[in-house]
């Protein structure tokens, strides 16, 4: 459903559905990842929006659960199979506790899909793509490791860096796995914390630029962590001449509406919700770096 | 065309004995009318049966922090400017139901019904709400079609303002936190402004011109005379004199570059110093549109009700999300409303998000005056570039 002409990833938004009224969706599946993060397989109940629903990697639903709020969670499968839909949530607050709490065979509402997602097509086909994820951060980028995959042809190297704090953080433990052993994309790991058995790479993730070679002129690059993180990795992949308009980042804001209303999640003059979350670092650049925009 | 014109140039005079046949002609026609009315020592917009509720004989005294009403001897009607509300808040209510929903199984039974739009008629809006109204028509999309999304509960905003009629009046005495000249907004409508009638109050009565076909309408059915000579001079003479008494000045244009560049200042620590956080400015402002939803649930009927409620940027709450809130300080919060309004907005909607009304500046509880802060910003020659160099993206 990605047109490999579009520059940005945005899907026909909504599918009918108003913007402001969450539709039923059940839980069909209910995945732990770790301690405190869990993957949920959504089903949307009304048959034809199920249907029509189609989004594009990066991009998020807000979740709700009636009586508690709503919580802007990016959708994590593949956007090849739209029957699919899951999302990986660290619960943490009222609303992600609601959202398990429901449990399996459980209804919960869903508003979406928002915002702009990660570049596809045109805009970064014949480049090596470069993924940075921090923790949680590996959530937003699953679906657009799965576009890769599919469409590996298309790119030269993809690398996928990933950095969590120990190995117990790590999520998609089996995923990663058959990544490595897929062997089409280069994947690093790495942890803040040593524990256990872990016998990977220590340390931040951006460490692990000393251990790939990026081509410059070449690479896409795709951030995705907490804020230090993706101040770090822009810093790095600026300081090795990859041009700011080939570095994008994924931000996360309070978000009330999804579509630009609210005002909650406002960057400067963006909307997070509606002109990001995924964002090209050179539409940025004048605040990027500053404290508490 | 020459037809459009000379009805756009056309003016009629209303006696003011008359305003209450104006009044009448609008409850009988099914409008809720609005006017500003004196109450709790303030000037507030509710709504009127009969012209003796608006207020008259009454005027204001307005500076930073500092709202007064006094007697005042003209025995006019419109000799205070505005009040700390505006339309706004019919248009937008403060507080709005964007449904309640039962949950049934797999079903969610939604109830959208909110209250039936009213039908305002709006009788006294000044130019800057006029252009107030401009802006959140572009807000709210239905100046444009920048949404795409379908949104049924935004009909209410459409649907009372496309349905509502709009009696402006000139300022004719500008408050003393006013600057709609230095923003082309008013104190005068103009053909930019958006309006059904507009009216400049004289001694005996008032001078009025229709700027759309409703307005020519209602015209038709109101003792009107043409005003003489000496009553169209006396008009000219009172709008000059409005915009020599301005009580404030901003430029525009100059706030708006020197706002995008100055992400970092240090004026932005000594506005933080004397900001309390409070929000009354974003509260006051006729334009700020920021929400919140919650929900409330009732136990005893196991439905939820989510609310839409005006939200303030200056609370902490705001920006917050699991890791904290995006803008800790007052500092960072202070800078994001005054950035937004007279900076961001206009690439957000195209045009800045102040109308020069000065509601922010008298109900400021420590009287931070915008137009000061946007100018010693302004006056900074040290702001070259918005855009740090790379070596300074990270430290």
């Amino acid at each position: 459903m990605i047109t490999s002409a579009s520059n940005v990833a945005r899907a026909e938004p909504i599918c009918g559905m108003d913007a402001w009224l969450p539709v039923p969706a059940r839980i069909e599946h209910i995945d732990q990842e770790n301690f405190n993060t869990y993957t949920f397989r959504l089903r949307i109940i009304d048959d034809a929006i199920r249907r029509m629903y189609r989004w594009a990697p990066g991009q998020f639903n807000m979740l709700y659960v009636p009586g508690v709020g709503e919580a802007a969670i990016s959708i994590s499968s593949d956007p090849d199979e739209p029957r699919v839909l899951e999302h990986t949530v660290r619960v943490v607050g009222s609303v992600t506790r609601g959202i398990l709490d429901t449990g399996v065979g459980g209804v919960i509402g869903l508003r979406g899909p928002f915002g702009v997602g990660w570049p596809v097509g045109n805009e970064i086909e014949g480049k090596d793509i470069v993924m940075v994820c921090g923790g949680i951060g590996l959530a937003p980028m699953r679906p657009m490791v799965y576009y890769l995959m599919k469409n590996r042809d298309r790119y030269r190297r993809v690398i996928l860096l990933f950095g969590c704090r120990t190995p117990e953080d790590r999520i998609y433990i089996e995923e990663l796995a058959e990544w490595e052993a897929d062997g089409r994309i280069d994947l690093l790991v790495t942890v803040d914390n040593a524990s256990g058995d872990w016998a990977g790479p220590v340390g931040v993730v951006t460490n692990l630029l000393r251990r790939v070679k990026v081509n410059a002129n070449q690479s896409a690059v795709l951030v995705c962590g907490p804020r230090v993180l993706n101040r770090a990795a822009a810093w790095q992949f600026l300081q090795l001449h990859v041009p700011r308009s080939h570095v994008f980042v994924s931000l996360e804001r309070n978000m009330n509406c999804g579509f630009g209303r609210c005002g909650h999640c406002q960057y400067g003059a963006k909307f997070v919700c509606r002109d990001g979350p995924v964002f090209r670092f050179s539409d940025i650049a004048d605040i990027f770096a500053k404290e508490e925009i | 065309m020459s037809d459009v014109k000379s009805v756009a140039e056309q003016r009629w005079f209303l006696p003011k004995s008359s305003l209450g046949d104006l009044v009448r002609k609008l409850c009988e026609q099914g409008y809720t009318v609005i006017a500003p009315v004196r109450r709790d020592g303030v000037i507030t917009i509710l709504p009127i049966t009969e012209a003796a509720d608006i207020a008259r004989g009454v005027a204001d005294e307005q500076d930073g922090g500092h709202y007064r009403l006094h007697d005042d001897p003209e025995d006019k009607y419109f000799r205070y400017s505005v009040g700390p509300d505006g339309p706004k808040r019919y248009f937008f209510p403060p507080r709005q139901k964007l449904f309640t929903m039962h949950v049934a199984g797999d079903r969610f039974e939604m109830d959208t019904v909110g209250p039936e739009p009213p039908k305002y008629a709006f009788i006294g809006v000044r130019p800057c709400d006029l252009a107030a109204i401009a802006v959140q028509d572009r807000v709210f999309g239905i100046a444009s079609d920048q949404s795409t999304f379908r949104c049924e509960t935004e009909t209410y905003y459409q649907q009372t303002r496309l349905q509502s009629l709009l009696i402006a009046v000139n300022c004719t005495r500008p408050g003393g936190t006013c600057f709609c000249d230095s923003q082309n907004t008013g104190p005068e409508v103009t053909e930019h402004h958006l309006f059904d009638v507009a009216m400049t109050e004289l001694r005996g009565g008032f001078v009025m011109r229709v700027g759309s076909d409703k307005g020519r309408a209602l015209i038709d059915e109101l003792p009107v005379r043409e005003p003489n000579e000496a009553e169209l001079e006396l008009e000219e003479l009172r709008l000059i004199r409005a915009r020599e008494h301005m009580g404030r000045s901003l430029d525009p244009q100059q706030a708006r570059d020197a706002l995008a560049k100055a992400v970092e200042h240090p004026r932005w620590d000594e506005v933080a110093e004397r900001c309390l956080s409070c929000g009354n400015c974003t509260m006051v402002c006729p334009t700020c549109f920021c929400s919140t939803v919650t929900d409330s649930s009732d136990l005893a009927s196991n439905k939820v009700t989510r609310h839409r409620q005006w939200e303030s940027c200056h609370t902490l709450a705001f920006t917050y999300v699991t890791s904290g809130p995006s803008r800790n300080n007052t500092r960072s919060r202070y800078r994001q409303w005054l950035r937004h309004k007279l900076s961001t907005w206009y690439e957000q909607f195209g045009s800045s998000g102040c109308v020069g009304c000065g509601r922010c500046i008298t109900w400021c509880p420590v009287g931070i005056d915008l137009t000061e802060e946007a100018a010693i910003i302004a006056a900074d020659r040290t702001l070259t570039t918005t855009h740090r160099s790379e070596s300074e993206v990270c430290s």
